[in-house]
């Protein structure tokens, strides 16, 4: 099916407190979509009710038509906002982690991303700078081949060499088949290669557009309209 | 993908644990080789500090074997490596499983070596004779008065052991589950799960002996050698409903891990 | 010739111009062949979707042809490419002049700064 990714009116309560509410949204294969919103707006919400993580107090998430579970798991690929790995493997052990577990996991890929960003197979992840371990979650998560990449602050803690780095990455490992949505703050570095970008507040979307329809229409770049529509 | 959940467990824990093994059974050994007699006299104090450093280790083992299974569970399914775990392609039932599979392999092979790092250091020449003489004669006596049930006696016991340090974990695990639903003070909140669990136990346990034909229990009076024999089937009977109430129990702490860590979880 | 891209104006409008300017200058000469539009939109950091559609809108065109088993290439039809530019070349112009206009310059003014300036021009 070309929707892989589908929200219809997906809510999440904890207690009292609405993180999600009523969210709708139908994303196809083959995009670039860009989740954005102030901290808090929910965007974290729906990445982990998307990886079942969480569950919805309410309402329906889908991936390629089945609801988060293990057959999901086994076509996304989610980068997590934080360091994730077990700190005392050693690169290339983690490698062989996720060969075990992901029959989609390529590790050669993984090894040259490596060896692109200079990062030696043999290290701990113990010994390593948080912007180094960042860039590894990166390189494991872009070496599968999934259907569905969730990122959340894919360039937040890294230089702006490596942003450029794991842009390009993304745009490589661009597919028909696959979507890549990213959940980030750092909207003017990632806007040229969005198909499209949600705008999410206080658990609501509030927009969808196309990049070239809210220039063309706002005469601004996205970033320039978001620090309009949230601002403090 | 369970037997690749045991292999990455055993990995994590075995760098651990091995190591302390390895340690323990060199100063065992040691131990054995420079107290006197078989060492010269004059090294006795260094014999002595080698033999504190031995119960040390073997302390330090039977903590670590408690603080390894909690520290297990809750590191690595509930704090930050819980998001990489949980988004395996596999079902919550299996993460318990390997952990609690885990922890109990370690608890027991524990005891083992202590075992052997005992005989190390103790073992006089003959002993061993002595003691396979011994066995023999108690084997031969225990057969003539119990017949074939010994078999199904000692495999009674065994069962009952794993079934209750299988208990003895999953009931840690769900406390922690149970604390992890609250969102403050989880270890207080595990805590104080832990309280209300083996007091519900305990409870349960009173409550069974009063169903019927359990007062017949509260009557088992061994005061004899000959009552231990031919109140042989009681005492089986008894053990066997023991290890189904407490196989039960661990089900039942089983499940409640289970659903909360499928359904309710929430990590931050 | 680097990408450069500005935020405020459609990406899509400007890949256009941006490609257009490469063929006109010879950048990308006459019948030569195209990269690929992943390798377009990865060059030029950009969204592959996007990259197509201004492909297509050239194609559309004719500035650029679309075979069938090898990829994309420039048209070789030199006076279609002649046209093309001129046409940008009135658009830029008109633009500029209504500008002028819009300053208070009459026709002779304009005239002259033009000539000025073109004998100033490198060659």
């Amino acid at each position: 099916m070309s929707t892989i990714f589908e929200c219809t009116d997906l809510t999440k309560k904890f207690g009292s407190k609405v993180a999600v509410s009523g969210v709708n949204l139908k994303l196809e294969r083959g995009q670039i979509v860009g989740l954005l919103g102030p901290n808090g707006s929910g965007k974290s919400t729906i990445i982990k009710l998307a990886n079942e993580l969480l569950t919805p107090t309410s309402g329906t998430i889908l991936i390629g038509g089945k609801k988060p579970g293990i057959e999901t798991k086994k076509i996304v690929s989610y980068l997590p906002e934080r360091t994730y790995l077990n700190d005392w493997m050693r690169v290339h052990q983690i490698i062989e982690f996720f060969s075990d577990f992901y029959p989609d996991f390529k590790p050669k890929k993984a090894y040259d991303m490596l060896k692109s960003l200079k990062i030696d197979a043999n290290d701990r992840l113990k010994t390593m700078s948080k912007g180094t371990k960042e860039k590894v979650q990166l390189i494991l998560v872009m070496s599968r081949e999934a259907e569905l990449y969730l990122l959340d602050e894919p360039i937040g803690g890294v230089d702006p060499a490596a942003r450029d780095y794991i842009l390009q990455t993304i745009l490589g490992n661009y597919n028909e088949n696959a979507t890549v949505i990213i959940s980030t703050h750092l909207i003017s570095d990632i806007e040229n290669i969005l198909d499209y970008v949600v705008f999410i507040n206080q658990g609501k979307v509030v927009m969808t557009s196309s990049v070239d329809d809210i220039r063309a229409e706002k005469g601004k770049s996205v970033d320039g309209l978001f620090r309009e529509v949230f601002k403090c | 993908m369970l037997s690749k959940l045991l292999k990455y467990e055993l990995k994590a824990t075995g760098r651990i644990f091995l190591p302390l093994f390895v340690a323990l059974l060199m100063f065992a050994g040691i131990t054995r080789f420079i107290s006197p007699p078989m060492g010269p006299e004059k090294w006795a104090a260094p014999a002595m500090i080698s033999m504190f450093v031995y119960i040390c280790i073997m302390a330090g083992i039977f903590v670590m074997t408690f603080i390894m299974m909690i520290q297990r569970f809750n590191k690595n399914l509930l704090s930050d490596e819980g998001y990489l775990m949980f988004t395996l392609p596999v079902k919550a039932w299996k993460h318990i499983v390997s952990k609690l599979f885990v922890s109990m392999l370690w608890m027991i092979t524990s005891g083992i070596v202590a075992f052997i790092s005992v005989l190390i250091i103790a073992l006089e020449k003959g002993d061993i004779t002595k003691f396979t003489e011994a066995f023999a004669t108690f084997y031969d006596q225990a057969f003539e008065q119990l017949g074939a049930s010994i078999y199904f006696l000692s495999f009674e016991i065994i069962i009952g052991i794993l079934v209750s340090l299988a208990s003895g974990i999953l009931i840690v695990y769900a406390s922690i589950a149970i604390g992890h639903l609250i969102n403050e003070h989880k270890m207080l909140a595990s805590f104080g799960a832990f309280i209300i669990l083996s007091t519900l136990s305990q409870f349960l346990f009173i409550l069974i002996s009063f169903i019927p034909g359990g007062a017949y229990f509260s009557n088992v009076n061994i005061s004899s050698y000959n009552d231990f024999i031919s109140m042989q089937w009681l005492i089986q009977t008894v053990m066997a409903y023991g290890i189904i109430f407490t196989g039960l129990l661990s089900a039942a702490f089983f499940a409640v891990t289970n659903l909360i860590l499928s359904k309710r979880l929430n990590l931050e | 010739m680097p990408w450069e891209l500005k935020s405020d104006r459609p990406i899509y409008t400007q890949l256009i111009e941006h490609i257009q300017l490469s063929i006109f200058s010879g950048v990308y000469p006459l019948g030569s062949k195209l990269p690929s539009g992943r390798d377009m939109a990865q060059e030029a950091s950009v969204n592959p979707n996007t990259m197509q559609k201004a492909l297509v809108k050239l194609e559309e065109d004719g500035l650029i042809i679309t075979h069938r088993t090898s990829g994309r290439s420039i048209t070789e039809d030199a006076r279609m490419l002649e046209m093309a530019k001129t046409k940008l070349a009135q658009d830029q112009i008109s633009e500029f002049l209504g500008k002028m206009q819009l300053m208070g310059f009459d026709q002779k003014e304009i005239l002259t700064i033009i000539n000025n300036m073109v004998k100033e021009m490198k060659k």
